[in-house]
Order: structure tokens, then sequence, then C-alpha cells
């Protein structure tokens, strides 16, 4: 039975075709295998399997970006089979690009990742004000809140945003992540960030680590 | 002494100048802000908003015509003289307001993306559009698009190009550099599709990358062909973008750019070579280390801006390469715009050891940002410059 959710794990890591992937899915669906199997043991294994070829720089953003509509289609094919219920969330997280920054591609493809990989992502976008992630972060509790910026002139709107959870008592009950290519780590340092990745794949693994149970 | 195009060719080949060239390259906006700073603005002619990058900035940006702040600082432009050749779209699409909000504002651009700007920032251009929308989506759009790169439109060169003149004009300039740019594979591909449909087709639908390419090739060649074999190496450099990585790496594989990208890179440069224009200068942001065998493969010779923040070094790739790529850059913007100590120490750990080492000309790691105050440039100036005579 571990045979198929190891080819389908392989298949994603060596980023075969859609239709070979999806056949696989396929045929793991008419042996018995239950959705949430195939999902925890065969699809987000795959997805980690290119994280770590990407950490091993053998894999680059094509490769990540591919690996993403990949996994995107396999989830559509097990949908009809699949209530959100049956699979365990490994954690919410709040994400938006900060006020003053428009841009979000590397915010999008985090998104992607930590949704393929588990996570409950609520995104609010770009140009998000300080107060928009206060209430949502009131309302669903997330273990993560994801800060983004591409532009270096928006790196003190990263550092108000951070202040003002503090003032409004949010920040306390969560840990803020810095991503985007205007964050060092440094930076993230000298404003009490609890971690600054640099790429996606470096923040989807601190987020697992922080929400290890 | 040698005039500031002599030295810069020097250090292109390797060998010692009388002084070392300081290259850089201010943000049109940066200079708006100098000049409330207190640059004096005698010589400034205008201030407008026009296409960049010979047509292919997929927005408008702010430029200051008629005014060379350069010298006031005793730097050069990293640009020289750049012979124009326009690669972009014609015709033009007709750029308009598609929607606008209090905070936001989107149009689209003359080469056919939407761009949604904010209109709260302090900024204008240097907020840069986040663009949402491309004009190239699957083969049927390229198609579409491929229409609008005919590299025989006779508006791709200047309305007074004449050989004669420019030849005269190309030999007799000496206040920097003469470069022809254009955009690279990568590049090219990136601007019209946008970066995750460009990078996600080479698994999803190889054959447009390869046609999409294949046509870029064709196209650049028969652009500049012209030009190229008019000027042959009175062109002292041929400056090519591409911005075809983020701080991981690459944005496509090695395995990928050797099956794409490599073959057409050759054909380009040898057809250059054939005309005697033997230095090619990459420009392209982001840690390009994993693919930098590649890059010296395809006949690339020289890089900028080599970002610190993206993890490059030039005193490893000079120790790595040897004198196979001249190197321009790779001083910390962010560092420079502190000033003092931190300015200090991240000229003092690059600048000297370098000029030592030949072939590299000092500058930021990218374009002076915003965030560098006119006093503060000045004081960084005044720190580089006694460093720079041999």
């Amino acid at each position: 039975m571990t045979d198929i959710l190891d080819s389908i794990a392989s298949a994603i890591g060596k980023l075969d075709s859609s239709q070979s992937a999806k056949a696989l899915v396929t045929n793991a669906l008419s042996q018995g295998l239950s959705p949430t199997e195939i999902t925890e043991k065969g699809i987000r294994r795959g997805l980690e399997i290119v994280g770590e070829k990407y950490e091993a720089n053998e894999y680059f953003l094509s490769e990540l970006l591919y690996a993403g509509s990949l996994v995107s289609e396999l989830f559509d094919l097990l949908k009809p089979s699949l209530k959100d219920s049956q699979l365990e969330r490994k954690g919410t997280i709040v994400l938006g690009t900060v006020k003053g920054d428009i841009h979000d591609l590397g915010k999008n493809i985090f998104k992607m990742l930590a949704d393929s990989s588990g996570f409950e992502v609520h995104d609010l976008g770009v140009d998000v004000e300080p107060a928009i992630f206060i209430n949502e972060a009131r309302q669903v509790h997330p273990q993560v809140l994801g800060l983004s910026a591409l532009l270096t002139t928006a790196l003190e709107e990263m550092r108000n945003t951070l202040n003002e959870l503090r003032t409004a008592g949010v920040k306390t009950n969560l840990r803020v992540l810095l991503g985007g290519n205007a964050v060092k780590k440094e930076f993230g340092a000298e404003i009490g960030a609890d971690a600054t990745a640099l790429d996606a794949v470096e923040g989807l693994e601190i987020c697992k680590e922080w929400t290890k149970k | 002494m040698s005039t500031l195009r002599e030295r810069f060719k020097a250090v292109m080949h390797f060998e010692k100048p009388d002084v070392l060239p300081w290259l850089e390259n201010v943000y049109d906006e940066t200079l708006v802000q100098w000049l409330g700073q207190g640059l004096p603005a005698e010589r400034v002619t205008v201030i407008d908003w026009e296409m960049g990058r010979g047509g292919t900035a997929l927005a408008n940006m702010v430029t200051v015509k008629g005014f060379n702040p350069y010298p006031l600082f005793g730097c050069q432009s990293l640009y020289g003289s750049l012979l124009q050749v326009d690669i972009g779209p014609m015709p033009r699409f007709k750029q308009r307001l598609l929607k606008e909000s209090d905070r936001h504002l989107e149009y689209i651009t003359e080469t056919g993306a939407v761009a949604r700007r904010s209109k709260t920032g302090k900024y204008t251009w240097y907020s840069m559009p986040m663009f949402v929308e491309f004009p190239v989506k699957d083969r049927q759009t390229w198609y579409e698009y491929r229409e609008r790169l005919n590299p025989e439109d006779p508006r791709r060169y200047p309305k007074d190009w004449d050989s004669e003149a420019y030849v005269k004009s190309y030999e007799a300039y000496q206040d920097g550099n003469t470069m022809m740019r254009f955009n690279g594979f990568y590049g090219f591909g990136a601007e019209i599709m946008g970066i995750p449909t460009f990078n996600l087709m080479f698994y999803r639908d190889p054959e447009l990358i390869h046609d999409m390419i294949e046509y870029w090739e064709y196209f650049t060649v028969e652009t500049i062909r012209s030009a190229v074999e008019t000027l042959k190496d009175r062109i002292d450099v041929v400056y090519w973008w591409e911005d075809f990585a983020d701080r991981h790496g690459p944005c496509i594989s090695p395995k990928l750019f050797k099956e794409f990208l490599l073959p057409h890179y050759k054909r380009v440069i040898g057809f250059l070579a054939k005309n005697k224009i033997d230095r090619i200068l990459m420009d392209s942001d982001g840690n390009i280390n994993p693919i930098l065998d590649l890059v010296v493969e395809s006949g690339i010779n020289g890089l900028w801006p080599l970002e610190v923040n993206s993890g490059m070094n030039a005193i490893e790739v000079r120790k790595k390469y040897g004198d196979k790529l001249f190197l321009i850059g790779n001083l910390d913007k962010s560092e420079l715009a502190k000033g003092g100590q931190a300015m200090k120490k991240e000229v003092d750990s690059k600048v000297p050891v370098l000029k030592e080492m030949g072939g590299y000309m000092p500058g930021a790691d990218h374009v002076i940002p915003v965030e560098m105050t006119l006093e503060k440039f000045k004081e960084y100036a005044e720190y580089i410059k006694p460093l720079l005579a041999y």
C-alpha cells in the first residue's frame, strides 16, 4: 500500500508530468487509500522532497512553482472525496504585505507552499494597515503572523506594524515572521521579529518548527 | 592622464588604468530628492516621465533630462553613452487608466501590462508598480505580441541615425564607455509574461519557451545588426539585462539554463564577436553563483551589480573565475547609505583588495536608492576618491 504513496511523493519530488502524477493519485484512490493518507504521506511528502532539493540548490524558483502547480492539480483531484475536517491543520498563519508596499510575488509563493503543506493561511493581500493585521489576529488566533516587503522604503512600516501589534496586546500570543527581498535577518532582530526568512522554503520550515506538536 | 573611457576600457580588459573608474547609477527619483537637498539644479532642463530601457520597461519612470550629476561627485555613470536602439513593442500599447481608488490606480502600460501603483507612497517611480497582468499568457497571446516585435520597423533607430555621424561621435566620445543595451532571454520573457508564468512554462509548455527564446535571438540580432555592423568595437561594451535571480539563487536551474538559454547566448555573442565587440556585461540582481559556470561558458565576461544582500562577493568571484569576468559594483548600498563607519568599513573591505586584483570597478551594488541622502553620498564620494588612483 505504501508503494503507491512513495511513488506519488517521488513523482512530485522528481517533477514528473501532471498526467503521470494524477494517474498515481487516481490509482491510490482506486486501491482504497484515504484522501487524508494520500495527502499526508504522498503529496505533502513530495513537496518536502522539493523543499529539500531547493535548499540543496538542486531546484530553484521554476521548480518550486511547477511543484506548487502540480500539487494544486492533485488536490483538485482529491477534493470531491476530501472534506476539510478530515485533514489535520498544522497551524494558522495570517499573512500580508505591509502598508506602503503592493508587491506580492514572494508572499504568494510562501502562501502556496504553506497552504499545500497543511497550514490554514489567511492572506490579507498587499498594502495592509496594521489595524487590519490586528483585527485578523484577534479573530483567527494565528500561531504565526507573516509580514512581507519588497521595497526597502517599506521596512519602517514593518517596524511600525510590529509596534502596533505590541501596543494592541496581540503580539504575546503569536510569533512574527518577516519575509521579502527588502528584509535582512539583522533588521528582523533589530525590530524584535521572532524570525526572518530569506526565502519561502526557509519561511515554511520556520513555521513548521514553531507549530510542531 | 587617461580619459574616463580609456580607464573603463582598460579595466574591462584587465589592464591597469592610472585611476580606477568609480561607477554609479543614481535613480532619477533619488536625484529629484537630492535637488531638494541642495544639489545645484541650474542645468536640469526638464523632469519628465518616459518609458525606460529602450522601450522595454513595463511602466513609465521619472527621468531628469539635460543634467549629468556624476562629475559633481567625481564618479561616472555606469551607462556612459547609450546607443538608442528601441527593442520595445511597436506599435506601443496605448497607456490608459483602468481603475482608481483612494489608495491605488491601475493602468495599461505602453508594453501592454496592467500595472498597479500606490497613490499614498512618498515616492512615485521608486515605489515600483506591481504588475497584475501581462500581455503574454499563452501561445496565442505570444503570437499576437510577436507581431509588435518586427526588427525591420524603422522606428527602432533614432530619426537622425546616420552611420558616418554616429561613427565619428562614437570615436570621439570620452566621458565614459559607449554601450549598447538589450534584454536577455530570461529578462524579456519574464517581463512580458510575468515571473511566475514564465518560470512555470519551462515545465508546462517548454516548446513555447523555446519558440519565444528562438524568436528573441532572431529579433535581437536583426534589430541591432545595423548598429553593430556599423560601429563595431566603437561599442565598448554590450549591457545584457537579465535579472534572473533572487536571494536564494537563479530563478531557473542550471539545467534549464543550459537547455533553453545557453545556445542562444553563444550565437548572439558569436555575432557580436565577429564584429569585434568582445565585452559583454550582464546585469542580474540576486544570487547568481550557482549559474556562473554557465554564464562564463556563454561568453558573458562582465557582471553588475553583485548584490551583497544576496550573498554575492566580488573577491570570491574574482578568486574563482580570475580574468574571465570583469566586475562592477558589490558595495552594499544599504551600508553606504548609513555613512560613517558602516560606509567606510564596506569600502575598505573591498576596494583596496579588488583594485590590486584588477578587472574591478567600484560602485554600489545596484542603483543608488532614495534612502541615500545627498549628504551621505558626498561623504561616500570623499572617502572613496582617494582610493582610486594607482
